[in-house]
């Protein structure tokens, strides 16, 4: 298995305000699977996708990725396997605002010792000819598309995604859900997404649903579906 | 592949240049300034030390009565030296004044041409350039003395003048009422020689190998001398305070002007560190993404770190190379301002680099690297959340609920910017205490030039002088007779003249500058010193005692000028008495304490001039003038560096106040875009942002100026005792107090409009907008 969890707490605060966030999470990913955590709010599943890119810790439990354990690591080595390893994509696209499309694009390419194309990347993210603007000059879509291609530039095995559609309207949406289809078909890099959306589960290879920290369900979809299929 | 961050580093430049702009103005500005003062300081050094062979200067001079005639010149150069004429006539000038004329000199103390020609005819002359500076005289113009008209020719420095102290006993020099000159050869001739001064350089054929050899040396000499001529002056180059004065004041001022150097350089490190602090919680998204991507801590403390250092760096070289070719000429000009140099070449100053370049990027690097390496301590997911609080507590401080909604929100925007306003206050601080020393020095010299009059023991002291001549160690008895002589030819009729005796010691405390001390003998019913003294009774004046920090009951141990013997005095009370530095004890007992006879005397307290004493035997004349003169120096030698600190302190107060209220405004544009969107209107937004900023800068320039006052006065007293001479008391006038006080706050107020403007500015779409 690529990336296994097992038994994953979290809590948050202290005496009153005490919160179990996560109560024991056992969860296996194949390589290049494309995995959708569903959950409505406070179920835990961004705290999860947190703890699987090493930003947060656990409070027990043991998380492994290609045979690494993550528990095990310091601060320093935690970077040294998300620098490697991930890429990240937020709902908010936290570009960097006086850096061009392309340029932001290298600020992941430079973490890499083996990047992706950068020009072929801009192509298949639609940016191409828009390489020369400045983050606030493109539409929400197109930064959450630069976002994508600054995470996916150092083609890490997981891309992780917390509600990389939550900010979109419905077209846009669909558009980005399509372009994460084909990374994840181009690239084969394991896709971890968190959203709220139930339409989005149908696309994925496989869907967790998380609800107050628990698993509640863990499936592996037969027949799923386009991006462009998706209704909501 | 190249970190493609630091692409930001010059937009990042270009998007906030106004910030940036003043910042590099600033600390260029300061750099080249300093750079300038270094190595114009290390050049003119230099240039002083190299004089004394370039120019060819004395190893001494003596006076004589008369000319000195070929056997006794044989006779006197047998002893080592060969000797020099220096002849001179000194003419009053037409506007007050003195101008003391030599002879071109062609081999002793040789004539630097600072500008011009040297004279050639008969009615031409040469004069000091100081002097000519300080009397605003150019070449080409006239001269009027009481006897002739003079032709400026050229402006010269005489290497044997480098400070203008018309007589080696001054405790000051004048360069204002006082000024050398040369004439050629023709016109000197034409002097009468019933009016000149026979003064005779000397250099030694081997030149003593030691100080203390040195001294023995011209003992001896002086005692060769006074057996072959007639001596009235005898002063070995080591004590010409005409020579000697500059080399040992020069680079005085260097440790403070590097102080102050330091203090702003690390002010403006912090206004840096507090720029990046509020790029990073302005960025913190951003930063918790790149985080999260795999960006170590390290690569985004350099590249936050880049931008001040590049600043900085820019700064340091063309501040360097702005001091080297600009600046050193300001800063040379203020030495030129003080004292009567030769021209000088500059010279490398690797030192000034390492200080001026190596020193602020090092600072810099490390005040950044610390406040950013505390920032960054912080975990991707608290960047992400933008929650960047260090401390644990998470509640808001609590606040009386009856207290005002206003009140309230400006309390809380000094807790939230904290920092800014704590760099704020030390750098109102700084600022402060450079204007007030500015403002202080001007105003302490008035202060003293307008009390000495109500100060004065009397409106004259006559200092009598006895002859070097008269005067011989080895034939006491011949010594006796010309003091009998001495004591018939001083007596005056003068119904207001009380005799005094007098003998100056030294001051033997190696923490300051050594400074000589005049013990009155008085009588024991002085009219003009309000004291009752008994035998034992050793009072010293309250200049005395305040600027050694002396009290009743202490001991102080003084020596001999010349010699090793010390005495030592308990102090039995203090005299109010500002102008000078002396001691009092009773005539009897100073004439028996250094064995100067019974009844002899030293001088005249008088308020009327006395008339019918031959000037030959007045030494010096304490009047007025001659208490104004270390005070009178200072504020043409300082005035305009004074006025040049103070003008420096309102720019970087200004700058600073500038910098941190607009980062206040920026880390709050958000709220204050929110403000306008709830309908706030843009003068009631001003209130909350504003008035709090105001406060604090209020506050802080008012309570700041008692501290100051208390600091300036310590630096004040520290620099009397190690640079100056005398005793200026530390009285500032009220205005000063007004004047930084108001300056601070006109300073502020001209910030607080610019603030406006810049609320004005903040777009209300910027709440609702992605912060991209």
């Amino acid at each position: 298995m690529f990336l296994e969890m097992k038994d994953i707490k979290k809590h948050f605060g202290e005496g009153e305000s005490y919160v179990e966030v996560l109560k024991g999470i056992d969860l296996s990913v194949e390589k290049g699977e494309f995995c959708v955590l569903l959950g409505p709010s406070g179920s835990g599943k961004s705290t999860l996708l947190n703890i699987i890119g090493g930003i947060d810790r656990a409070d027990g439990g043991s998380i492994t990725i290609s045979g690494e354990k993550t528990e095990d690591m310091n601060d320093k080595k935690l970077t040294e396997y998300r620098r490697k390893h991930l890429g990240y994509i937020f709902q908010m696209y936290n570009l960097i605002p006086n850096l061009t499309v392309r340029e932001n694009i290298e600020v992941g390419a430079y973490l890499s010792d083996n990047p992706l194309d950068v020009d072929e990347l801009l192509n298949t993210l639609g940016l191409a000819g828009h390489e020369r603007k400045l983050p606030n000059q493109l539409s929400g879509g197109q930064q959450q598309r630069c976002a994508i291609g600054r995470a996916i530039v150092k083609n890490p095995d997981i891309l992780l995604c917390d509600e990389p559609t939550g900010a979109l309207d419905y077209k846009t949406s669909k558009e980005i859900l399509k372009l994460i289809e084909t990374v994840n078909e181009k690239y084969k890099n394991t896709i971890i997404m968190v959203t709220h959306n139930d339409a989005i589960k149908n696309m994925a290879d496989r869907v967790v649903k998380l609800r107050d920290g628990q698993i509640r369900s863990n499936e592996k979809i037969q027949h799923k579906l386009k991006a462009e299929e998706l209704e909501w | 592949m190249k970190n493609p961050l630091n692409k930001r580093i010059l937009r990042e430049i270009k998007d906030d240049f106004g910030k940036y702009a003043v910042i590099f103005l600033l600390m260029l500005f300061t750099i080249s300034f300093i750079s300038g003062f270094l190595v114009a300081d290390g050049s003119m050094i230099k240039a002083y030390n190299d004089s004394f062979e370039k120019y060819n200067v004395e190893n001494g001079h003596f006076a004589t009565e008369n000319e000195i005639k070929k056997l006794q010149k044989r006779n006197i150069e047998e002893n080592e030296i060969v000797i020099n004429k220096q002849y001179y006539v000194e003419q009053h000038l037409e506007n007050e004044g003195i101008i003391r004329i030599y002879k071109n000199r062609k081999s002793v103390n040789r004539v630097c041409l600072m500008e011009g020609k040297f004279p050639e005819g008969k009615n031409e002359i040469a004069i000091d350039r100081m002097f000519a500076d300080n009397r605003n005289l150019k070449v080409g113009q006239t001269i009027q003395t009481d006897e002739e008209t003079w032709k400026i020719t050229g402006l010269v420095a005489l290497p044997d003048y480098s400070c203008l102290f018309a007589d080696n006993n001054d405790t000051m020099f004048d360069a204002v009422n006082f000024g050398v000159a040369v004439v050629s050869d023709e016109a000197f001739q034409t002097f009468d020689k019933d009016h000149m001064t026979f003064v005779y350089a000397w250099k030694y054929n081997k030149e003593p190998e030691n100080e203390i050899r040195e001294k023995e040396v011209s003992e001896d000499l002086m005692d060769a001398l006074n057996s072959e001529v007639t001596l009235t002056e005898f002063v070995p180059r080591f004590q010409n305070q005409a020579i000697i004065f500059t080399g040992d004041d020069m680079g005085g001022d260097r440790a403070g002007v590097i102080v102050i150097f330091y203090i702003i350089i690390v002010i403006m490190a912090f206004v840096f560190g507090i720029t990046s602090t509020n790029t990073i919680e302005k960025e913190a998204n951003v930063i918790g993404t790149l985080r999260a991507s795999g960006y170590t801590r390290k690569e985004l403390i350099l590249h936050y770190m880049y931008t001040p250092l590049l600043v900085t760096l820019i700064s340091a070289i063309l501040g360097n190379i702005l001091g080297y070719t600009v600046m050193k000429h300001v800063c040379a000009a203020m030495y030129y301002g003080s004292y009567s140099l030769t021209t000088y070449v500059t010279v490398w100053n690797g030192e000034a680099f390492l200080l001026t370049t190596v020193m602020p990027i090092v600072l810099m690097m490390l005040i950044n690297f610390l406040i950013l390496y505390k920032k960054m301590r912080l975990s991707p997911l608290k960047f992400i959340r933008r929650d960047l609080s260090e401390n644990k507590r998470k509640k808001a401080m609590n606040l009386n609920p009856a207290m005002k909604f206003f009140a309230r929100f400006r309390l809380r925007v000094i807790f939230q910017n904290s920092w800014n306003y704590v760099v704020m206050v030390i750098g109102i601080f700084f600022a402060n205490v450079m204007l007030f020393f500015g403002l202080m020095m001007p105003s302490v010299l008035d202060n003293y030039q307008d009390r000495i009059t109500e100060s004065m023991i009397c409106k004259y002291q006559y200092m009598l002088n006895m002859p070097v001549s008269k005067m011989d160690d080895t034939y006491k008895l011949k010594t006796m007779f010309h003091a009998l002589t001495f004591e018939r030819e001083v007596e005056t009729e003068n119904e207001d003249a009380e005799k005094f005796s007098a003998y100056t010691l030294k001051t033997t405390d190696e923490s300051a500058m050594l400074e000589d001390v005049l013990i009155y003998g008085i009588e024991k019913n002085s009219k003009y010193i309000n004291l009752k003294l008994g035998d034992d009774d050793f009072y010293i004046s309250s200049a005395y005692a305040q600027k050694f920090g002396i009290k009743k009951g202490d001991q102080v141990t003084l020596k001999e000028k010349y010699d090793k013997d010390t005495y030592t005095y308990t102090v039995t009370g203090i005299y109010d008495y500002d102008d000078a530095i002396c001691a009092f004890m009773t005539r009897p007992e100073l004439n028996r304490e250094f064995n100067l006879g019974e009844g002899m005397f030293g001088g005249y307290f008088s308020n009327s001039e006395i008339t019918d004493v031959d000037s030959k035997y007045i030494g010096t004349v304490i009047d007025k003038t001659a208490l104004t003169k270390v005070s009178r120096q200072l504020t043409v030698s300082m005035g305009g560096i004074m006025k040049l600190i103070s003008g420096f302190a309102v720019i970087i107060y200004i700058i600073l106040i500038y910098l941190l209220s607009k980062l206040i405004i920026e880390k709050n544009a958000h709220a204050i875009s929110m403000a306008k969107i709830l309908g706030y209107k843009k003068l009631e937004i001003a209130r909350l942002y504003v008035i709090p900023t105001s406060l604090v800068v209020v506050l802080a320039v008012v309570c700041s100026v008692p501290i100051v006052d208390e600091l300036v006065k310590i630096i004040w007293m520290a620099m009397l005792k190690s640079m100056l001479p005398g005793y200026l008391p530390y009285l500032v006038s009220v205005d000063v107090y007004v004047k930084v006080i108001a300056l601070g706050i006109m300073g502020y107020a001209l910030v607080a409009l610019l603030e406006l403007v810049k609320i004005g500015k903040v777009p209300m779409d910027m709440a609702l907008k992605n912060v991209e």
